[in-house]
């Protein structure tokens, strides 16, 4: 339904129909600091504003963990002009909808709403990033969602129990070592200073990116940032996050127990942040080993050998270096070991031999279908804008991640392999019903 | 990047809907053709050309309601369909399919069987063809077979690790029992084991047919090209005159006392539950309606239920309310999930607020801010081209037309206070009412007694 296209994402063989070009995505940054990324389309009578805020789990420590996730709660019980309840039910009374999420890295309020309520958008987001109220009361039932929220993750999946506990091995000093949503005790021991040194430090207009995409003019947006935002005071930044995992000298391992029909397994390397020259690599590696049914893993663990019930592979975007994972469930009668070697062998395989010229071309024809699926919505405008523009320092990012993909050769590929997929680099993670045996 | 938490999981029902008045224009669907080939196949055609992909929607009457004596039959068949073709192994399908970037899937719902793919437009004739094969000419390669079934069987053990996974099955079997309504659509282990490559087969053979089939294409291409396209392709598929049953016919008893169905899951810290009965089907002249007061209820974050459960109580995550509809009949429920130490307190909040609705029905400011939401929220859900496809073959399928999405915004004004406390009083129950609690059965039977009478089974069974 588009009619503007951003971002050039031309793979090798390809040319987009629809016209491309950097100038899609207008900028403008408040005195205050707050940047603004704007795209037009008039698609639909709708529009969206994705506010980025540099704050997640890797800002807390000890103590605290939990808080970035939990203000994100925080932030729609009540403020000055719209008090509890009122964020919510005047947006959805304005036809708009909202929601949020918190990682290690960033915390993200996410507003759809029809193009003619944009004003009261505004009033709303500037009230509570203004003069947010914590309510004392608020806390005390907030901190239930956020126990209850916890509870029906591990409750739901066993993935939940078993990365967190992965992640904890292998970070042993850096604050990825704890999940987001935070340790059961320190959820129940936040208090109403940590949350208002929070929110004084973290949600300042010059810690934040906002992106707006749907039917506003440039010119509409710039005017009511500056109405409804740009009054808002700067602070000082944030205390840099300065610790840096110590690099790990052996493979670690642990066990989980729950009761599930056959064991899971994880097994996680660490791997350099997004900035990193090597991320383009590892990516198009991830998707070789595990994108589609005719991937590697999948292929030979899955489908030929009949090992595992599933195999999947995750390398994120991160501010830090974090990891790259791999996760199976094991077949019936499959121990997690011989999976766990299975997933070796295909590791090696690439070590040794690379990976061929189709299979590289395969990941980069993936890639462009991609792009085209996140540009169809206005909400994959705003999200992939927002994402480049935080995790890879600038928008414009975008418009090179075409040739930073192409560039990349299968030779590329196998060294990175060789570089971060060694034995003691790694951590596994098992987690299964009988962990005495 | 990982998604962890988020804010609201609550489940907008029916249809989430947009846009306020005064400014925007109304949302209307794009130009769309149709034609059906000589053998009763129905195809949709809808150009969209602002980004180059192609998706893609087929419906076919092969649902889990055909099932008969063997529950995941229809699922199994859709899976199946995949495994080989007379031109293509399933190794050829998935290099094919993965190299360009594409997708296909097939599946099963309820009611139907369909298969859905997505591609870019310049490959459209390279994943025409697989799709015909997929769809004309499955040889159900019996290795291949024994393959999925086995993962089959593990996914359906794995399954019962996750009560959100199990409870909507267990919520229909306590609604439809016998009717078919009521079947699992992924089986269950006992009869899954049984299944073998010559069921699938005949399965195949008795419910794919033409003329009970549609096949919706939206995306960046010209519909004269694909027109013709399309009728060289399936204008092959023969037509049969099969006499199938008539599963529709039968209908759905309304309870006519409580009853509580309690999941034993040992190892359970929480308790998961539905509450609810019979509700409406698709074509139901109020639906629309429905869906404005069920926002109200439980359709939105700020939904009188999750409003009492979540942010007044802090009892849960996420308290939603749904009518979830079919061609013939359907269910509503509401929908959350505590701790188990506080199962009482949260079933007794839910069946207050349900009360309430009865007792003081809603006010006016509370059907405007809900009208205002479902206009506000609807055009974002037809906005792709998968989406758009979708929207295609469910009114093929409960044969409606696009006077839903042009005159939805009508429909909505239309709705005054008197007639939404009719629908609260018509549809939404009030007593016999049905509950699956999904939890440690040793800690809350004698809760789940005060509900109606208990049925005790076991997740694991």
């Amino acid at each position: 339904m588009k009619k503007i296209i951003l971002v050039a994402f031309v793979l090798s063989a390809f040319v987009l129909k629809a016209q491309m070009k950097v100038d899609d995505v207008k900028t403008f940054t408040l005195t205050n600091g707050m940047k603004f990324l704007v795209v037009e389309d008039f698609s639909i009578p709708n529009a969206n504003m994705y506010l980025f805020y540099k704050v997640g789990s890797r800002n807390e420590y000890q103590g605290i963990t939990g808080l970035s996730h939990f203000f994100e709660h925080m932030m729609f019980n009540g403020a000055k002009k719209y008090g509890p309840k009122q964020f919510d039910q005047t947006m959805e009374f304005n036809g708009g909808a909202n929601n949020a999420y918190t990682t290690e890295n960033v915390t993200v309020y996410t507003n759809w709403f029809p193009a003619s309520a944009a004003e009261v958008i505004f009033d709303l987001e500037s009230d509570r990033i203004a003069s947010l109220s914590i309510d004392p009361e608020m806390v005390e039932s907030e901190r239930g969602v956020v126990l209850s929220e916890r509870s029906t993750g591990l409750e739901n999946s066993p993935w939940r129990l078993l990365s967190q506990s992965l992640q904890a091995t292998a970070f042993q000093e850096h604050p990825y070592h704890w999940p987001v949503i935070g340790y059961e005790d320190d959820m129940k021991n936040w208090t109403q200073q940590d949350l208002e040194r929070y929110f004084k430090t973290y949600y300042a207009p010059n810690n934040c990116v906002v992106v707006v995409s749907g039917a506003l003019k440039f010119e509409e947006v710039k005017r009511l940032a500056e109405k409804y935002l740009q009054p808002i005071p700067a602070q000082t930044a944030p205390p840099k996050v300065h610790i840096v995992e110590p690099k790990q000298t052996g493979e670690r391992r642990i066990t989980v127990q729950k009761e599930v029909t056959n064991p899971y397994l994880m097994i996680g390397y660490k791997t350099p942040e997004s900035k990193h020259e090597d991320y383009y690599a590892l990516n198009i590696l991830s998707s070789i080993l595990s994108r589609g049914k005719s991937s590697r893993l999948y292929a030979s663990l899955v489908d030929n050998q009949q090992l595992a019930t599933m195999v999947f592979t995750d390398y994120g975007d991160s501010f830090d270096p974090n990891l790259f994972n791999f996760y199976a469930v094991a077949n019936k009668n499959v121990s997690s070991e011989s999976i766990e070697k299975a997933i070796y062998f295909e590791i090696e395989k690439v070590k040794n031999e690379g990976i061929s010229e189709t299979e590289l071309q395969k990941v980069k024809n993936q890639k462009l279908m991609e792009f085209y699926n996140q540009i169809e919505t206005i909400d994959g405008k705003s999200n992939n804008i927002g994402t480049y523009e935080v995790f890879f320092g600038d928008y414009k990012k975008m418009f090179n991640a075409p040739e930073n993909y192409n560039k990349v050769t299968v030779t590329d590929v196998q060294n990175v392999a060789k570089k971060y997929f060694s034995k003691s680099n790694r951590t596994v993670g098992v987690l299964k019903t009988n962990v005495e045996e | 990047m990982k998604i962890l938490n988020i804010k609201s999981t609550v489940i907008f029902c029916l249809l989430a809907i947009t846009q306020i008045s005064l400014i925007a224009q109304s949302y209307k669907l794009p130009n769309y053709t149709t034609f059906k080939l000589s053998n009763g196949l129905t195809v949709y055609l809808m150009e969209q050309h602002d980004v180059p992909v192609i998706s893609l929607s087929a419906i076919v009457a092969a649902g889990a309601i055909y099932d008969g004596e063997n529950p995941g039959l229809a699922s199994l068949t859709a899976a199946a369909l995949m495994h080989s073709t007379q031109n293509f192994s399933k190794a050829k399908i998935d290099e094919e399919i993965d190299f360009i970037g594409a997708n296909i899937n097939t599946y099963a719902s309820k009611e139907f069987a369909g298969l859905s793919a997505k591609f870019a437009s310049k490959d459209s004739d390279k994943v025409l063809k697989i799709f015909k094969e997929i769809m004309l000419n499955p040889t159900f390669n019996s290795e291949e077979f024994d393959k999925e079934k086995s993962r089959l069987l593990v996914e359906l053990e794995q399954k019962k690790e996750s009560p959100r996974a199990v409870i909507g099955s267990y919520f229909d079997k306590l609604i439809y029992g016998n009717h078919v309504y009521g079947n699992v659509i992924s089986g269950t282990t006992t009869s899954v084991e049984k299944l073998a490559v010559n069921d699938v087969k005949d399965f195949y053979e008795n419910n794919y047919l033409p003329n009970e089939s549609a096949i919706c294409i939206v995306g960046d291409f010209s519909s004269k090209e694909m027109k013709s396209t399309i009728t060289k392709l399936f204008s092959g598929w023969k037509k049969r005159n099969i006499v199938r049953a008539n599963v529709f016919d039968a209908t759905v008893k309304v309870p006519s006392k409580n009853n509580v169905l309690l999941v034993n899951k040992d190892d359970a810290n929480e308790t998961t539950f539905y509450i609810g009965s019979t509700g409406i089907s698709r074509n139901n002249p109020d639906f629309v309606a429905i869906s404005v007061v069920n926002t109200l209820f439980g359709g939105r974050f700020t939904s009188m239920l999750n409003d009492e459960l979540r942010v007044n109580s802090g009892l849960t995550y996420g308290a939603s309310s749904r009518f979830s509809t079919l061609k013939n009949a359907g269910t509503f429920y509401i929908s959350t999930f505590t701790a188990k130490e506080t199962t009482q307190e949260a079933i007794d909040k839910a069946l207050e607020v349900l009360k309430s609705l009865h007792q003081n029905g809603i006010d006016e400011k509370a059907l405007t801010s809900a009208k205002n939401y479902v206009k506000g929220q609807f055009p974002p859900d037809y906005e792709t081209t998968d989406q758009l496809a979708r929207l295609l073959s469910e009114m093929f399928w409960y044969n409606f037309d696009a006077s839903f999405i042009n005159n939805f915004e009508n429909n909505v004004n239309s709705l005054d206070l008197s007639k939404a406390n009719n629908i609260i009083a018509t549809y939404f129950p009030k007593d016999n009412l049905q509950f699956v609690l999904v939890g440690k059965a040793s800690e809350i039977k004698p809760i789940a007694e005060k509900y109606g009478d208990v049925t005790v089974v076991e997740i694991k069974d």
